[in-house]
C-alpha cells in the first residue's frame, strides 16, 4: 500500500510504552523514509497529516521484536561458512526476510565458538544488513571462544581459548579489523545501527583486562558460559559488562553464600564495591571512542521552541549517528545507604546488568523466570537462542546440525542426538513473549517491553530500534490481545502476511 | 442570551456537539466559504470534543471546510510541551478529526514579536470574514479565554499576565511548581469573542457556579468578564445542573421556559423553510 502523501496513521490500537504500559493512541509513520513521526510536529510544523488511516481494530501495535541471541533459522546457521561469501549472504538475507513472520524485525546473529581461523571472515560478513522488506541484522554476537571449559555447554571444547594477552588476544581471534571503533567498522551511509556483542567468561585469563578496551570501542560485553564467583562477576560489571548471556544456563547455580553471576540480579547496595573513581579509564571523548557517557536516568529532553521548527523527517534521517551508546556506570550520590524514603533503594555503585532469558519453558523453569523478573524487571531481555532448525513450520524429529552431529526436535525441546544436553532452542520470540506473560503473570505490555525496549536499551540503540520514539525505524508488529502476531511492518510497509489488512 | 441546562458534563457536551454539528451542516461550508470556528482549551470542552469526534468518525460531520481559531496559548512554553495548548488541541481534538492542518490557527506564544503575532491573528480572523461561532469555557473567576478579572471588555488579541488564581490553579500541571507555570499568555480579547456572530459557552461543575451567577444575574462587569456576553446578540450558555447551584430558582425556571419557546420557534421556522417560504438566513435567538 502506498499513501498519497507518504504518511500513514495507525489508529484504534494500543501502543506499548517504555514503562510497560499499553495506551490507546494513534501512531504516525512516514513510509517514504521508513521512520516513526512526531505526530504533533508533523501536524503543526510540517502542516501535514496522513492521507492513509489504518484501523487496527483495537489490537496492539508494538515495536518489532528484537532477538539478540539467535544462531540461525530456516536451515541456515550463522556459524557455518563454507568458503562462499555469496551463499552466506543469501543465508543472511533469507533469514532476515523470513523471520518477520515471528514478529521479529531485528536480530543479532550469534556465532557459537569457532575454529579460530574462521572468526575474521565470519564477523566481517556479519556487518549490519537489511533489505526494504526484511528484518535488520544488527551486526554480530560472538559467543566464545573465551569461555569456561566447565560451562561450555554445546560449544566445542577444542576451540576454547584463553585471552592471555588481553585485548590483543581478542584481536587475534576475531580479527583486529572487526574490533575497530564502531564508526570505522560500519559501512558509511548505512542507517542501521551497528552492534557488536561478545559473550565471554570473565574468569578466563586476560578477559577482564580486555573489558575496558572493548567497551571503549563500542563493543558490548556479556558474561556467559562462565563459572565466575560473585567477586569476579561483580568486577566484570564494574568494568563495563552490561549483560548476562542466557541466565541460569551455563553458569553456577544460585548459592546463597556465593550467588555468583545469577546473584548480580539482586546486587546489594551494601556489598557492591564502590566504583573506582578513575575518570581516565573512561575518557570523555565520544567522538573518537564511539562511546557516549549516558547518565542512567537520562530521558530525552523536549526540544526548545526553536528546534521544534524542524521536522523530524525533513532530512530523511536524523539518526545518521549509528554509533552505539553504552552506559558507563556512574556513581549516584543522592541517597545514602541508610535513608528514610520508603520504596526507594540506596544508591548502587553500578547499574545491575541486563540478562537474557530463554523463555521456552525448558531452558528456564517458569518459577525461575518469575524469580529473575521479580528481582530485576528493568534488565530482562527475552531471547530465543534458536538454532538453525528454527522454523515455525518444521515438524518434530531428527535433523542435521554440524560436525556430523544431529539435533532431536521434540516440540520446543532440542537435544544433541544421543545425549540429554540441551542444544539451544527452537522457540520463536513471539512464543517467548506469550510464555513470559504467562510464566510471570505480567501484562502483555510488560512482556513486550522485554523483547523490544529492554534489548534495544542494552545495546544502546533505543533511538532507532525497539521503541516507538519519533525518529525510530517504523519496524512494527501488530498482535492481538493474546500476543498472536497478525502482521509485521518494516520501515512503515507491511511485509507479512502478504494480504492487506483493513484500511480506509 | 439563552441558557440551556443539562444533567451532567457529558449531556452538556452532547448538546453542544449536536448544536455545532447542525450549525456547520446548515452552513454547508465550501473551500471558498469555510465555516470559521473559535475553540477553547481546558477540561470543560473535552466532552464536547469527544462528541464531535464521534460524529466525524460516523461521517455525520466533517471539518474539511472548517477553519479554527484557538482562544489562547502560553507565552514561552515550547509548542510540544505537554501543557501547551497546541499539545492539548492536538491530543484532544485535531489528531482525531479530518481537519487539514493548514486550517488550524493557534497563537504562537514563542513568536519573536508577540505584539505583531497578536495583531496578525486579529488580521487573519478578519481575512476569513470573522468568526462564525466562538465556543468558549470559563474560569472559576468568570474569565473567558485568558481575559482575567479586570480585563477591558473592549480588549482585542494581546499579551496578558495571568492572575495569581490562574497560576495557582495551573500549578498542578507543572509538578505543583508555581515557578514553572507560565506567567503570560497570548489571548483573544473580550471584544474579539463578542465580534463572533455567535458565542456558545460551556459551564460545568459546582466550582463554576458562582461565576455563572455573576455572569448572567448581575450587571456587565469587567471583574467577571463572561458577563460581557450580555451585550452579545446571539449567545448561548450550556450548563450542567451543578453549575446552576448559585442561580436563583426563578432564573433557572425562566431559562428553561425560553428553551421550550426557542424549540417551538425553530420548528416553525424549519417548516417555513421546508415549504420554501423562508430565505437562507439563520434562525435568530428569540432573546
Amino acid at each position: 500500500m502506498t499513501s498519497p502523501n507518504g504518511l500513514v496513521c495507525f489508529t484504534n490500537c494500543l501502543l506499548p510504552q517504555e514503562d510497560g504500559s499499553l495506551i490507546k493512541k494513534d501512531l504516525w509513520v512516514d513510509e517514504t523514509c521508513g521512520l516513526i513521526l512526531d505526530a504533533q510536529k508533523t501536524f503543526y510544523n510540517r502542516r501535514d497529516r496522513p492521507s492513509t488511516v489504518i484501523d487496527l481494530g483495537g489490537n496492539i501495535l508494538s515495536p518489532g521484536l528484537l532477538d539478540i541471541q539467535i544462531n540461525g533459522a530456516y536451515g541456515f546457521d550463522f556459524s557455518i561458512y563454507e568458503d562462499n561469501d555469496e551463499a552466506y549472504h543469501q543465508g543472511m538475507q533469507m533469514i532476515a526476510e523470513r523471520i518477520v513472520e515471528t514478529g521479529v524485525t531485528s536480530i543479532l546473529p550469534t556465532i557459537i565458538t569457532q575454529e579460530k581461523a574462521k572468526y575474521p571472515k565470519l564477523l566481517n560478513l556479519l556487518k549490519p544488513f537489511s533489505t526494504p522488506t526484511s528484518a535488520t541484522l544488527l551486526g554480530w554476537h560472538a559467543e566464545g571462544p573465551f569461555i569456561d571449559y566447565d560451562k561450555r555447554g554445546a560449544h566445542r571444547p577444542g576451540y576454547l581459548l584463553p585471552a592471555v594477552d588481553g585485548f590483543k588476544s581478542f584481536e587475534e581471534a576475531y580479527g583486529s579489523e572487526n574490533l575497530v571503533d564502531t564508526e570505522d567498522w560500519v559501512m558509511t551511509g548505512d542507517q542501521n545501527p551497528a552492534v557488536r556483542l561478545i559473550t565471554a567468561a570473565p574468569e578466563i585469563p586476560g578477559v577482564m583486562d580486555a573489558l575496558d578496551e572493548l567497551t571503549k570501542k563500542g563493543i558490548a560485553f556479556s558474561i556467559g558460559h562462565s563459572a565466575a564467583h560473585t567477586e569476579i562477576a561483580t568486577q566484570a560489571v564494574l568494568r563495563g559488562a552490561r549483560l548476562i548471556t542466557h541466565l541460569f544456563n551455563a553458569m553456577p547455580q544460585l548459592h546463597h553464600r556465593d550467588p555468583s553471576i545469577i546473584g548480580l540480579l539482586g546486587a546489594s547496595p551494601h556489598l557492591s564495591a564502590p566504583i573506582i573513581n578513575d575518570d581516565s579509564r573512561y575518557p570523555d571523548t565520544p567522538s573518537t571512542s564511539g562511546l557516549e557517557a549516558v547518565t542512567p536516568n537520562e530521558t530525552p529532553k523536549s526540544d526548545s521552541p526553536d528546534s521544534s521548527q524542524s521536522s523530524p523527517t525533513r532530512n530523511g534521517s536524523p539518526l545518521k549517528d549509528n554509533r552505539i551508546r553504552l552506559n558507563i556506570p556512574v556513581r549516584k550520590e543522592s541517597r545514602p545507604s541508610l535513608h528514610l524514603d520508603k520504596g526507594q533503594v540506596a544508591d548502587m555503585a553500578f547499574d545491575r546488568p541486563f540478562y537474557g532469558l530463554i523463555v521456552d519453558g525448558i531452558h528456564v523453569h517458569p518459577n525461575s523466570v518469575r524469580l529473575a523478573y521479580s528481582s530485576h524487571p528493568e534488565g530482562c531481555i527475552l531471547i530465543t537462542d534458536a538454532q538453525k532448525i528454527l522454523d515455525p513450520h518444521l515438524k518434530d524429529g531428527v535433523h542435521e546440525w554440524r560436525d556430523g552431529k544431529r539435533f532431536v526436535k521434540d516440540g520446543d525441546r532440542l537435544f544433541i542426538e544421543g545425549t540429554n544436553t540441551l542444544a539451544g532452542s527452537v522457540v520463536t520470540l513471539d512464543t517467548c513473549v506469550r510464555n513470559f506473560s504467562r510464566f510471570t503473570g505480567c501484562s502483555l505490555g510488560e512482556a513486550i517491553k522485554c523483547a523490544t525496549y529492554n534489548p534495544a536499551k542494552c545495546l544502546g540503540i533505543e533511538d532507532t530500534k525497539g521503541t516507538l520514539r519519533s525518529g525510530a525505524h517504523a519496524d512494527l508488529v501488530v498482535m492481538d490481545k493474546q500476543g498472536v502476531i497478525l502482521s509485521t511492518w518494516i520501515k512503515g510497509k507491511k511485509v507479512w502476511p502478504g494480504v492487506e489488512v483493513i484500511s480506509t | 442570551m439563552r441558557l440551556i441546562i443539562r444533567e451532567d458534563p457529558k449531556t452538556v457536551g452532547d448538546y453542544i456537539a449536536n448544536y455545532i454539528c447542525r450549525r456547520i451542516n446548515d452552513f454547508a461550508p465550501t473551500p471558498s466559504r469555510p465555516f470559521v470556528l473559535g475553540l477553547p482549551t481546558g477540561s470543560s470542552p473535552i466532552p464536547t470534543y469527544k462528541a464531535l469526534i464521534a460524529m466525524i468518525k460516523e461521517k455525520k460531520l466533517s471539518f474539511q471546510n472548517v477553519v479554527t481559531f484557538n482562544m489562547d496559548e502560553y507565552v514561552g512554553l515550547p509548542r510540544d510541551h505537554s501543557e501547551s495548548y497546541h499539545t492539548f488541541m492536538f491530543r484532544e481534538f485535531f489528531s482525531h478529526i479530518d481537519i487539514p492542518p493548514s486550517q488550524v490557527n493557534i497563537l504562537d506564544g514563542n513568536a519573536e514579536d508577540l505584539i505583531a503575532e497578536c495583531n496578525n491573528y486579529e488580521q487573519r480572523i478578519k481575512e476569513f470574514g470573522g468568526i462564525e461561532l466562538f465556543l468558549g469555557g470559563i474560569g472559576e473567576d468568570g474569565h473567558i479565554a485568558f481575559n482575567e478579572p479586570g480585563s477591558s471588555l473592549a480588549s482585542r488579541t494581546r499579551i496578558k499576565t495571568l492572575a495569581y488564581d490562574t497560576i495557582l490553579a495551573n500549578a498542578r500541571f507543572f509538578n505543583n511548581d508555581i515557578s514553572a507555570v507560565p506567567r503570560m499568555a497570548l489571548t483573544v480579547g473580550v471584544a474579539t469573542v463578542l465580534d463572533a456572530r455567535e458565542v456558545v459557552v460551556v459551564v460545568t461543575g459546582q466550582r463554576k457556579a458562582l461565576a455563572l451567577s455573576k455572569a448572567i444575574e448581575e450587571g456587565v462587569n469587567h471583574l467577571w468578564t463572561l458577563s460581557a456576553l450580555q451585550m452579545h446578540p446571539w449567545a448561548l450558555i450550556v450548563a450542567d445542573e451543578d453549575a446552576t447551584a448559585e442561580l436563583h430558582v426563578k432564573t433557572v425556571k425562566y431559562f428553561k421556559s425560553i428553551e421550550r419557546v426557542q424549540d417551538e420557534v425553530e420548528r416553525t421556522q424549519a417548516e417555513l423553510k421546508a415549504r420554501g417560504k423562508k430565505a437562507e438566513e439563520q434562525v435568530a435567538s428569540v432573546n
